[in-house]
């Protein structure tokens, strides 16, 4: 009835009504910007409440499921996840299709492609599916799918409240930051993340509004579960050096392990897709069931989310060999579940993985290195950060989340040593990272923020030209500025003004001011009002091209002292630089 | 500088539309104020609801592994210890108790690492110190053990810290006293009792733990403090009897003990300790009959000095033909053979000296036969308990 309210007041807030967009912006033209930080607080909360509702449903599905405490052996655990999957493909197939995956590249899309345009129906989805398929016991993670959530929460909003289509496109990523950070209770990462992988650039616009959106669900969703970290962290801290190199060994084994989980979805994933329609009805409830086998066997920490294994991990309750076992079980089930379609995220697998496998450098190095000082739940820390480094390919949010999570910045030395390995190996052996390569699979083309580390932009002293055109002052006539001209051939020159900005001046301009005033009349006086742009060698290359049409050529200035020249440029030689990189 | 920008001035309809815009925008924000709290209603029962059942889970996980822990199986304990601790996360009982199952279960290295976690977040936790130098203990670490039990002494406690800090005082006593450092397990038994001055049956136990710690004096004197107070316990009387009697104060045991024979909870204890302590008794009652007192009457004590010089000089004897022992022993006999062979308990009565002499003869043979050729038996036995301490056997 609300939402029926909401359509009455504004239509049905199409962005396609641009005369109403204009009457709109004529009658208020900063209403939006108005609106949009106050949207932003309410998208922030009405994104917490929903994923502390998703949360809560996961949990309560899983206990209704498989139990308050599975354990190995156990039949239930075998049929539990396969029926799951079959009722996740079914509502996905018929009801739900925009349900499929983990839900960052779908939100990417929507900010790119569909000018932030999330339906309802994906929200409604996302929700169910996701709380089906996690609480039955696939192992996949609910933060991925509450950032769609968010993403989907700020769509519908901003639509209902026609906003501007630019409005409108950057809602869906804030609305993305407030799920996140609400699942992980950590908003620094949330809002890094986001920027990070779906936004792919650093935009001062929207950050402020992202902030705020992200406090606010994270505030709501504290409400409900509590200040506490996700984690119980213990003490962290670095007395011997040494232990760095353990470390770096935990780097590389992740990075390691990082490509191997890359590969394993890049391969099955496409192949799983490209099997016929009807294969899609039980490809979740194939994967489920092989789930069910890893958790009936002895692993049924593998099952689900997973919280409450890192957090045991974290306070050396596995003995090395298990934790390297599960490392490598969740691995195998997290591909097959995510690669069936079943809705879930990333985040979660991903960090479980690592943890098993900072855990288990860190119980083997108190085994066998035993004088060596790092706690166990430190290793298993660094570790989540390594695997998000190298398999989410997230090093800021990496470096960040470990920070945020542990709230100890002792750590920081052996986080960001072990995450660069672990990025670099990564990057190396799996030049694109895995996001990208589900949207090339998915036939998108979406940028992205390693592109950008990747390019190397140009600069303007990167054209720059030796000063080859005669420099005259203001001062001087037009007779000896056109004798001066005539002598060096060219066909633009540089008058310096005696209130120190610059003219350039071409040929063509020169000749018609000398029919217009007495030849001894001071070329300042033959100028028009306008002056060249200041520029200095290190702006930015494409920051001179607007400026062409109106001038022959730029000159470009010493920051130290603004009278002195560098040198030129001129839009022949900016072209010819951007053709030779 | 939006205030002061000059913009075209509005018509009368675009006023209009401009208000009614204002009044949309209100209306819608207030419509999502709506929304909002509505899904926070329904988010608040829907977490309410399982935040209860939550609860019901984890109390009921607790108790199922507490209970598998009483029933000594810590294996299964652990696995209910971790599920409860799932629905209750970072509850410090549980992971305390979660901590002992993997120790119970002897996964100490995991139990060590939990511990430690523990600890790290509740630096000052009394009982995770306490367990933690039970750990130690238990891998034969005594400075960390003893580290770990004197945190747990100077460490927080609940509302019965003053309890839990005595027993964890007299658990690091009984440490003490395996590793045999009976000097410091004495002080630390000598602190326990001052601190439980008003606590009969602690003071009993300490008083056992003291008899451990090789310190029977100050447990007589915990026993027997606690004997003259009303409605005294039996284990007081036993407990006086039996240190009494490790002392050489016979008289002050048999004393102890025949109160506690008499006592209504004797009968009710098993045969064995009923026979040991009868027997202690019975010592007692012979070692007074054999005893010299000089509170005696001339002639009596001289006819039990003739006696003792009987008993002795047959063990002697006894001894004296045994093998090897000759050598040994010669000394001996030839202080025997400088008291009169025909010793009547006239040549006692007049010769005080020859009285003090010989007793001294009897003490020194029981002690010497006793090296050479065993443990008595008999009077003989209780002979040389006399001769341990001859001046104590009166003492009250």
């Amino acid at each position: 009835m609300i939402s029926s309210n909401l359509r009455s007041l504004f239509g049905n807030g199409d962005i396609g009504q641009p005369v109403r967009a204009q009457e709109v912006s004529k009658l208020a033209p900063t209403r939006d910007e108005r609106l949009f930080l106050v949207l932003s607080i309410f998208i922030g909360v009405i994104s917490g409440l929903l994923v502390v509702s998703f949360q809560v449903a996961i949990d309560w599905i899983k206990i209704l499921t498989l139990g308050s405490a599975p354990h190995a052996g156990q039949y239930r655990l075998l049929f539990v996840p396969a029926i799951a999957g079959l009722l996740v493909a079914a509502l996905v197939l018929w009801f739900f299709p925009a349900a499929r995956g983990s839900g960052v590249n779908q939100t990417k899309a929507a900010f790119y492609i569909y000018n932030g345009y999330i339906s309802l129906r994906t929200v409604i989805g996302k929700f169910i599916t996701s709380a089906l398929a996690l609480g039955g016991g696939h192992s996949l993670g609910p933060e991925d799918p509450s950032l769609q959530i968010g993403a989907g929460v700020a769509s519908i909003i901003a639509r209902k409240l026609g906003l501007s289509r630019q409005k409108l496109r950057v809602f869906a990523p804030i609305g993305a930051a407030a799920g996140l950070a609400a699942a992980f209770n950590a908003p620094i990462s949330a809002i890094l993340f986001v920027i990070e992988e779906v936004i792919g650039q650093w935009s001062a616009s929207v950050l402020g509004s992202i902030v705020l959106a992200a406090i606010s669900s994270v505030v709501v969703e504290r409400r409900f579960m509590g200040a506490e970290p996700r984690f119980r962290i213990p003490a962290v801290t670095v007395r011997d050096s040494r232990e760095l190199f353990a470390y770096a060994i935990l780097g590389v084994i992740g990075g390691l392990i990082a490509f191997v989980f890359s590969q394993a979805l890049g391969y099955l994933r496409p192949k799983m897709r490209a099997l016929p329609r009807w294969t899609h009805y039980c490809q979740p409830a194939i994967a489920g069931l092989m789930v069910g086998v890893i958790g009936f066997i002895g692993f049924p920490q593998v099952m689900g989310v997973g919280y409450g294994i890192m957090d045991q991990a974290m306070h050396g309750q596995f003995e090395w060999k298990f934790l390297f076992a599960l490392a490598i079980f969740k691995l195998v089930a997290t591909t097959l579940s995510f690669s069936s379609g079943t809705p879930g995220g990333m985040f979660a697998p991903t960090m479980f993985i690592g943890a098993m496998l900072g855990a288990g450098v860190g119980s083997f190095e108190k085994i066998f290195f035993p004088h060596l000082t790092g706690t166990v739940g430190a290793y298993a820390l660094v570790g989540m950060g390594v695997l998000f480094a190298g398999f989410l390919r997230a090093p800021l949010t990496s470096v960040f989340m470990v920070l945020e999570l542990s709230g100890n910045y002792s750590i920081i030395l052996p986080v960001i040593l072990a995450n660069t390995i672990a990025y670099l190996i990564g990057r190396t052996l799996q030049p694109v990272p895995i996001f990208e390569v589900f949207t090339h699979q998915d036939g998108l083309d979406l940028p992205s923020l390693e592109e950008q580390r990747e390019e190397t932009p140009l600069h303007i002293e990167d054209a720059l030209q030796p000063l080859n055109v005669p420099v005259v002052r203001g001062e001087d006539t037009i007779a000896t500025v056109a004798q001066t001209i005539a002598e060096a051939r060219v066909s633009a020159f540089l008058i310096q003004m005696p209130d120190s900005s610059w003219y350039a001046m071409t040929l063509d301009e020169l000749t018609a001011a000398g029919a217009a005033v007495t030849p001894g009349t001071p070329v300042e006086r033959a100028v028009k009002q306008d002056r060249v742009p200041i520029l200095f060698p290190d702006l930015p290359l494409d920051s001179t091209l607007p400026y062409f049409p109106r001038w022959p050529l730029l000159p470009v200035l010493n920051r130290a002292s603004r009278g002195t020249l560098e040198g030129i440029i001129t839009l022949n030689g900016v072209l010819k630089r951007y053709q030779s990189v | 500088m939006d205030g002061f920008e000059v913009h075209p001035p509005f018509t009368a309809e675009e006023r209009a539309e401009k208000r009614k815009l204002i009044v949309r925008d209100f209306v819608a924000l207030f419509t999502l104020f709506v929304i909002t709290v509505v899904i926070g209603v329904l988010t608040y029962f829907l977490f309410s609801s399982f935040a209860r059942h939550r609860d019901v889970l984890a109390r009921r996980w607790r108790a199922n592994g507490e209970r598998l822990l009483r029933d000594g199986r810590p294996d299964q304990a652990i696995e209910a210890l971790r599920s409860a601790l799932q629905y209750a996360p970072g509850q410090r009982n549980i992971e305390i108790e979660l901590a002992m199952a993997l120790a119970a279960d002897n996964r100490d290295l995991e139990a060590t690492a939990y511990f430690n976690a523990l600890l790290e977040t509740e630096p000052g936790n009394g009982l995770i110190h306490l367990q933690l130098a039970r750990l130690a203990a238990k891998q034969g670490n005594a400075t960390l053990a003893e580290g770990h039990y004197q945190r747990a002494l100077d460490g927080t406690w609940g509302r019965d810290g003053y309890l839990r800090r005595l027993s964890v005082r007299l658990e690091l006593s009984g440490y003490l006293i395996s590793r045999k450092d009976y000097v410091r397990a004495q002080t630390e038994l000598r602190t326990a009792s001052d601190n439980a001055l008003n606590m009969p049956q602690k003071q009993i136990e300490i008083a056992g733990i003291m008899e451990r710690a090789q310190d029977p004096s100050d447990a007589l004197e915990i026993y027997r403090v606690q004997m003259r107070k009303k409605g005294a316990p039996l284990e007081a009387y036993e407990g006086a009897g039996r240190t009494a009697y490790g002392l050489g104060r016979i008289e002050l045991a048999r004393q102890a003990l025949e109160r506690a024979v008499n006592r209504p909870g004797f009968a009710k204890q098993s045969a064995a300790v009923q026979q040991d302590v009868r027997q202690v008794l019975s010592d007692s009652q012979r070692i007074l009959e054999l005893y010299p007192d000089p509170d005696l009457s001339v002639r009596a004590r001289a006819k039990r000095i003739a006696n003792a010089v009987k008993i002795a000089r047959t063990r002697l004897t006894g001894c004296f033909a045994s093998a090897n022992a000759s050598g040994e022993m010669a000394n001996l006999q030839e202080q025997w053979q400088q008291i009169p062979a025909k010793l009547s308990l006239r040549m006692l009565e007049r010769d005080p000296q020859l009285e003090q002499t010989t007793m001294s003869l009897v003490y020194d043979t029981e002690e010497q036969t006793a090296q050479v050729c065993g443990a008595p038996t008999g009077d003989d036995a209780l002979l040389l308990k006399i001769a341990q301490a001859p001046l104590a056997v009166q003492e009250q």
